[in-house]
């Protein structure tokens, strides 16, 4: 990128330059009118981005803002970070400053790239893999003590991110944040229990919820770290896949013992409030989050569940909830797409529940939000939610459901302004990927307003007295 | 009336009980993470109307200290406190002060006296406890909160980078912002007490100036070899500014406070290598003897000056020790010579240095002259003359060991709170645009066009 600086040019001759310019713009459309100006004549500060605040939560919204440009000027602005596994994620939007030189995220349109419209954070959450990076990405952070150092630019004119010629006109960094300042997090395996608790800052005692995820296993802790955040003690609780678990990683070796222990231990807790303990569950998450409240029988103050099913597949080892394998008992619901791609979306089709894995549902006694992406490839949402409702109102709770439904979304509903994986790497070996669903900007939108609600639920149902 | 919030259970939400309807109190403070300088908004709610409360803040200093601030309020009908627009009754600051919080905060009661709060390790953040405490409280010790978190203040913008530098016998640390330039750069000095304090460059990073903080009375080179620095240390660090590759050479400004102003005044007067785009000078004079070295020029502020003078409390007050302002043209720094714009910062309670009546008499000096169209002075009532970034405590007096000497003294510095530091938040601001008006200046830099025309 070379920089030519001429000596201060008359406006004679500035407009006769622009008579060329444009007459060469028509050639090059991507080069704007007299938007080839850095430092125009009309400013003494140079361009300038800013993201404020620039150290954030994952789930705040930040007002990303262009100043000092020339006005009625083509823009864009990208943004990239590196995963924890080092791969490259970045994005891009067109925007056309403002008669007054600026151009802000909050308020102005898109024209091009990542996303489109007035989307404030879409530079977050519409982030994708740079060219060349591996197949199947998802973005999802391990080590939520660190935050994402997210590095954005302004560049001239509207070009796709990193083109050669682009010219930079500022750059501006922000940190995005699971944990709030003085959420503390505690390795738990106690019991036999295997998670992670995060505990907010203050002196408590703290409502809190039980978080479970799906088939995918491990241990994930963002959503838990973004709870505490939030004022209430969070446990990721690991059930399938994890080293510290007992047996082969690959079936579901522990059963509704060891979910009461976690759920015990968590009322144990000296700085948790016994009768505020609530339960969180995507995907198979929602099928154990149920189990608990309906069969277990533990005393939860409320149930969020979210893209998962009421019933399950997998065949029961033992009467303690023991399952086989995964990959076995459901393979035969497996569909698969023209590129080779799995779905599961009908191994929670309720048709094909094992009855003997049948929960009584109409047990349930406390409030139940259920959240829906009506695109979910990965799991018969849809299906599973009317099979709730409907029992529900049978047994005369509906008013103890609320249920949340997102055209366009898909199966991973997760904390806002993350990019939506539609599809992933699934397994190496052999290697598969499996299709998630959903669409970028319905998802986004689906996650931001779930998240809202998921935690105005919280508030009434964990912080909030139902009966004076 | 605290109460538990259900029965029989061993851990109970901490709640209050009023009118048959009980309230779990909420407290926010946006944005948690922020730089030094900037606001935040502390925020109550869920309490009962009209319920009595203190907001309490606590910070543990890097030196073992513990600092604390807190103001009374009344929870308004919708059972809200907002810090930003409500009054404080009572406590360690009254009215309406949104960061009475932080700049009110003073060391908690039993602790050592005359304290100073200075952050050195400008890589993590000030941590503040923030509380709501139930009534309107002013001893905290045994004192249960019903709500607590933690807020973080920075120096580092996130993408600052810290760059200690060593060549050329330089003790200095150099903050660049984030990006790849160039930016304007400031060469940023304190005083007598001498060491590497880095925070203040820090934070000018933080607002996209790539700022050299500079040891000038204490580098290894001087602890070496026992020798004072000369005018060439100051060039030195000026032509690393002006030859980095991060930095734009002909936008260099010069910063200093108390004794730092001496030496940027010599510096912008007489140096034929620095040609400053402004500079900024801080809670200090123009007098010292012209074409003396560095060393001559602080052995001159002699701190066992029969003008001394010590206070009621037995501070050490060394404002007299450089006046009367000299008539002597040889014994003050030529300020009618001066090309670039000067800022002046000065509080008329300074009890260290004669920093106002040095104004006056450089405001005289460049009317004269005819260049006083480059002076802007800032003359601030009731403030001392630690006058620094807003937002941290104000120490009035506190311990103090000049460079070259083994007493540690208590000085006073002077200053009321209050007005204090509202000084700072005023004089960070003008400061922080006077650099950007000046070093972003038109004059300064050419109009560039890009390579498509």
């Amino acid at each position: 990128m070379s920089r030519n600086t001429l000596r201060p040019l008359t406006v004679k001759m500035i407009t006769s330059l622009l008579r060329v310019h444009r007459k060469l713009s028509s050639l090059n459309p991507a080069v704007g009118a007299v938007c080839g100006v850095r430092w125009s004549s009309g400013l003494n500060r140079p361009p300038l981005l800013s993201a404020a605040p620039a150290r954030a939560l994952m789930d705040e919204q930040i007002i990303i803002k262009g100043r000092f440009l020339p006005p009625h000027c083509p823009v864009t602005v990208c943004a990239q970070l590196h995963s924890d596994d080092g791969d490259l994620w970045q994005s891009f939007a067109h925007y056309n400053t403002n008669a007054d030189g600026t151009v802000n995220l909050a308020s102005d349109h898109s024209v091009g790239g990542s996303y489109l419209g007035c989307e404030p954070m879409g530079l977050f959450w519409g982030l994708e893999p740079a060219p060349g990076s591996r197949e199947g990405l998802r973005l999802r952070k391990k080590n939520v003590e660190t935050p994402y150092v997210v590095h954005m630019s302004l560049l001239e004119g509207h070009v796709s991110q990193r083109e050669e010629q682009s010219v930079e006109l500022a750059v501006a960094t922000t940190e995005r944040w699971y944990m709030a300042p003085g959420v503390k997090r505690k390795d738990i395996r106690q019991n036999g229990v295997v998670g992670t608790l995060f505990l907010p800052p203050g002196p408590g005692p703290f409502p809190a919820m039980l978080d479970m995820w799906g088939m995918g296993g491990g241990l994930m802790e963002y959503r838990s770290a973004l709870l505490a955040s939030r004022g209430y003690a969070a446990f990721s609780l690991a059930y399938f896949g994890h080293k510290d678990l007992p047996g082969p990683q690959t079936t579901i070796n522990v059963g509704d013992a060891y979910f009461k222990s976690a759920f015990q231990f968590l009322q144990d807790h000296h700085q948790i409030c016994a009768n505020r303990v609530g339960i969180i569950g995507l995907s198979f998450g929602v099928y154990l989050t149920l189990r608990m409240a309906a069969h277990i029988g533990v005393k939860a103050s409320c149930l969020i569940c979210i893209n998962g099913p009421v019933g399950s597949v997998l065949d029961l080892v033992d009467a303690d909830g023991r399952c086989t394998a995964f990959e076995e008992s459901s393979q035969k619901h497996w569909s698969f797409d023209e590129r080779g791609y799995v779905s599961f979306r009908d191994i929670s089709s309720p048709g094909n529940f094992n009855p003997e894995n049948k929960l009584k549902l109409e047990n349930i006694s406390c409030p139940l939000m259920w959240v829906v992406g009506e695109d979910d490839m990965s799991a018969s949402s849809i299906e599973n939610a009317d099979v709730m409702e409907e029992t529900l109102k049978a047994s005369g709770k509906a008013h103890l459901f609320t249920r949340l439904s997102y055209p366009g979304a898909g199966h991973l509903i997760e904390p806002p302004y993350s990019p939506n994986a539609r599809l992933s790497l699934w397994s190496i070996k052999p290697v598969k990927f499996t299709i998630w669903g959903g669409y970028p900007a319905p998802h986004a939108a689906a996650q931001e307003d779930a998240w809202r609600k998921i935690l105005d639920f919280l508030d009434t149902n964990l912080r909030g007295f139902g009966q004076s | 009336m605290l109460e538990p919030a259900g029965s029989n259970q061993s851990a109970q939400m901490r709640c209050v009980r009023m009118d048959k309807k009980k309230h779990c109190v909420k407290l926010s403070v946006q944005p948690s993470r922020a730089l030094m300088d900037e606001k935040f908004i502390v925020l109550v709610q869920n309490a009962p109307p009209g319920f009595q409360m203190t907001i309490h803040s606590l910070h543990h200093s890097e030196d073992g200290h513990s600092w604390e601030a807190f103001g009374h309020y009344t929870a308004d009908a919708t059972g809200t406190v907002n810090v930003s627009q409500d009054h404080s009754v009572g406590g360690t600051y009254s009215g309406v002060e949104p960061m009475g919080l932080l700049w009110s905060l003073r060391p908690v009661p039993g602790s050592k006296p005359h304290l100073r709060f200075r952050k050195m390790n400008v890589q993590t953040p000030m941590e503040v406890t923030i509380s709501v405490y139930q009534g309107h409280q002013t001893v905290f010790v045994d004192q249960v909160q019903l709500a607590s978190v933690l807020v973080e203040r920075w120096y580092m913008a996130p993408g600052v980078r810290r760059i200690p530098v060593t060549e050329s016998n330089l003790t200095a640390t150099l903050f660049l912002p984030p990006g790849p330039g160039p930016f304007p750069g400031v060469l940023d000095l304190w005083g007598g007490g001498g060491q590497l304090v880095e925070y203040r460059s820090a934070l000018l990073a933080s607002h996209g100036f790539a700022s050299l903080a500079l040891d000038y009375l204490t580098p290894k080179i001087t602890l070496k070899t026992g020798k004072m620095v000369e005018n060439d240390y100051f060039e030195t660090a000026y032509k690393f500014l002006q030859q980095h590759p991060q930095v734009s050479g002909s936008r260099i400004a010069m910063m200093g406070l108390s004794f730092g102003t001496t030496m940027t005044l010599k510096m912008a007067v007489y140096s034929e290598v620095m040609k400053l785009s402004c500079a900024v000078c801080i809670s200090g004079s123009h007098i010292q003897p012209v074409n003396a070295t560095v060393e001559e020029i602080f052995i001159m502020f002699d701190t066992k000056s029969e003008k001394t003078r010590i206070s009621e409390e037995n501070e050490v007050i060394w404002h007299d020790v450089v006046l009367p302002v000299p008539t002597d043209p040889g014994m003050k720094a030529d300020v009618g010579r001066l090309q670039c714009p000067l800022l002046l910062i000065v509080g008329e309670d300074d009890q260290n240095w004669a920093a106002p009546e040095s104004a006056q008499d450089i405001k005289e000096m460049m009317e004269q002259a005819g260049n006083s169209h480059l002076l802007t002075l800032l003359s601030y009532a009731n403030t001392g003359h630690l006058i620094e970034p807003p937002y941290t405590p104000h120490t009035r007096a506190s311990r103090f060991k000049p460079v070259g000497s083994n007493e540690l003294l208590v000085v006073l510095w002077g200053g009321e709170t209050v007005a204090h530091s509202r000084a700072q938040e005023d004089a960070w601001r003008k400061t922080l645009a006077f650099l950007r008006e000046n070093l972003y200046s038109r004059k300064n830099s050419a109009v560039t066009f890009t390579s498509h025309l």
